[in-house]
């Protein structure tokens, strides 16, 4: 009995050690390897291939779950990364403490193809540093039979025939941000008295409001248990997909739009390769494959001409110009944050 | 009396409904082809065909057992021979010993994992799999520690006694005497690390290197944007069977022997 345990536990060590070495021998063979820093199923995995086939190389994919998480991390001095997906605000960051490489412009000419909507709302409007890859926003979905036409607003959430089955996004930039929009405020303003009124706005919405959540809107408003919620494009874009009982709102004041951008790091160890990624990324036949799988737009005016009917007819991926007009992305708050959170905390107490 | 069992069966049944209930909606809604799984929209086996084509998540997931393999066996060795020694020996030196054990289990995860992540980095190491498995074996000692430490109160050390004075040397009172009367503690402790080292998120995240994604980070990540939660329902599902297999077959392999 004792000699089948101890050859057990052996085998199955000498086992694992085996297959870690022939991991560690493995990686100097190749000719040459990328690694990418992005969210979890945020590129089509087919294309990684045809690009890992087409360039001779292999590309190695890691995760992370939070910007800040990721910035502390590269801060703290981890390398061997290449490319980076940041949101834009948080490009601006890591373009100050100057952890950021150049794009250089003759090496990616498939820049031409982004869109000028976005472009000009990004940080980096020339992508010195950093190129558009995923385009997102806030937006309100709500149940058709619960709702019986209503008005494309924000102030949607003031409706008390809706109480209490409504949702707000746990999140002070969406929420405020939403707010300050429907007043016609910046989603960036630093200004107290606006934020004092953003607040109270808040407070009354939050009258018909069941929570503020972020996760279970998705499963709520597909069950029905809601009748309206504010949510994230990408969680709502299955919803709307899969659900023809839940339909979407682009509120006419304006939304929060987040867009997600390739970065390459200042120690990327190789930005020749990081470069080319990129370039294959922006190709429009590539872009509108990978939007259609990821499900968020992807900046690209070629592409969005090749991309499937079906998905361009979902609502939460064509926003209409007008609506465009008056969104914004967010920008890092820097030293005027704590205006913010008293904002916020008062809005949630109140 | 009756009404006392009626009382701790409800209890029992509370208890293991309150446990299981979760583990169950969970299996359920692995077949569920609605992926909110608020609502049953039908059978399908797609999460499970989506899930053995997802290569990001199973290389996660064997990275992430290939790690607490390699860590659980370590960490036993060494939380074994801190716990003899601290208890064994009462010194200066045992008290600072005991305080640098102790301490993995009180700082917050977020800090080790950075403070290792900064020593690494200082001392130039490349960040990968090296470096998780020793930040693994490092935060498991503490566990095995205290797992062996409480094991060593009950432990009867006469008993070393006797087998010294029936003539058997240092080395064959360890082995044949202390270790077998041990192994179900260190047992039990290296399944307790191999659980944590499965489970940890803070600090492999700042720990891990290029290409060493384990499976805890992968699935926070995936809650943020993936389409393919669900995947992760599937791939829960056959951990807990996985695990079942491994606990009934371990309890057959230690099953005391009929006499």
């Amino acid at each position: 009995m004792t000699t089948r345990r101890r050859f057990l536990l052996s085998s199955t060590s000498t086992l694992a050690l085996a297959s870690c070495e022939r991991e560690d021998e493995g990686q100097p063979e190749l000719p040459k390897e990328l690694r990418v820093f992005i969210w979890a199923d945020y590129i089509k995995p087919e294309l990684v291939k045809r690009f890992e086939t087409e360039h001779n190389c292999k590309v190695v994919i890691d995760t992370f779950d939070s910007n800040e998480a990721m910035y502390a991390k590269l801060k703290a001095g981890a390398t061997g990364y290449d490319i980076a997906v940041p949101s834009s605000y948080m490009v601006k960051l890591m373009h100050q403490q100057m952890m950021l490489n150049d794009i250089v412009p003759g090496m990616a000419p498939n820049l031409r193809h982004i869109s000028g909507d976005i472009a000009n709302k990004v940080y980096d409007k020339l992508f010195k540093v950093s190129v558009p890859y995923a385009v997102g926003c806030t937006v309100i979905a709500y149940r058709k039979d619960k709702i019986k036409e209503p008005e494309a607003s924000w102030m949607l959430f003031d409706r008390a025939d809706l109480n209490p089955k409504t949702t707000l996004l746990n999140d002070m930039r969406e929420t405020l941000g939403a707010a300050l929009r429907t007043q016609g405020f910046s989603i960036n303003s630093r200004d107290e008295v606006e934020l004092g009124q953003a607040r109270d706005l808040v407070i009354r919405w939050k009258k018909n409001t069941a929570k503020f959540d972020n996760e279970a809107y998705k499963a709520g408003i597909d069950s029905g248990e809601f009748s309206a919620v504010m949510g994230y494009s990408g969680d709502l874009f299955q919803v709307v997909a899969e659900n023809p009982q839940v339909g979407i709102l682009l509120p006419k004041e304006g939304v929060v739009i987040s867009c997600d951008e390739f970065v390459i790091l200042k120690e990327a160890p190789n930005p020749f390769l990081a470069h080319e990624f990129i370039n294959f990324m922006l190709e429009p036949n590539v872009s509108a494959e990978n939007m259609e799988h990821i499900g968020y737009r992807c900046p690209n005016k070629e592409a969005m001409n090749i991309v499937s009917p079906s998905f361009l007819s979902n609502p939460v991926i064509k926003i209409p110009d007008e609506v465009m007009n008056r969104s914004e992305i967010i920008e890092d708050l820097g030293d005027d944050l704590p205006k913010w959170t008293k904002a916020w905390d008062a809005a949630k107490a109140g | 009396m009756k009404k006392r069992r009626a009382f701790s069966t409800a209890i029992t049944i509370g208890a293991l409904v309150f446990f299981h209930a979760p583990l169950v909606v969970l299996v359920v809604n692995s077949f569920n082809t609605s992926r909110f799984g608020l609502t049953w929209d039908g059978f399908t086996l797609k999460w499970y065909e989506e899930l053995f084509r997802n290569r990001e998540v199973l290389a996660a997931l064997w990275r992430t057992l290939k790690i607490a393999l390699l860590a659980t066996p370590v960490a036993a060795v060494l939380g074994t021979l801190a716990a003899l020694a601290l208890h064994r020996h009462r010194s200066r030196l045992q008290q600072a010993h005991m305080l640098m054990v102790q301490l993995p289990l009180v700082i917050p995860e977020l800090l080790m994992g950075f403070s290792l992540l900064l020593f690494f980095v200082a001392t130039g190491w490349q960040l990968g799999m090296t470096t998780i498995w020793i930040a693994h074996v490092t935060f498991c000692i503490s566990f095995v520690t205290m797992v062996m430490l409480a094991r060593l109160q009950d432990f009867d050390f006469t008993l070393l006694d006797a087998a010294r004075d029936l003539g058997a040397s240092r080395w064959q009172a360890a082995r044949r005497v202390l270790l077998p009367l041990l192994w179900p503690g260190v047992l039990a402790s290296a399944l307790l690390s191999f659980t944590l080292s499965i489970d940890d998120f803070v600090i492999t995240f700042f720990v891990s290197g290029p290409g060493t994604t384990t499976l805890p980070v992968q699935i926070y990540s995936m809650m943020k944007l993936s389409r393919s939660m669900p995947v992760i329902n599937a791939l829960s599902a056959l951990l807990l069977l996985a695990t079942i297999v491994l606990v009934m077959s371990s309890h057959i392999l230690i099953r005391p022997r009929r006499s």
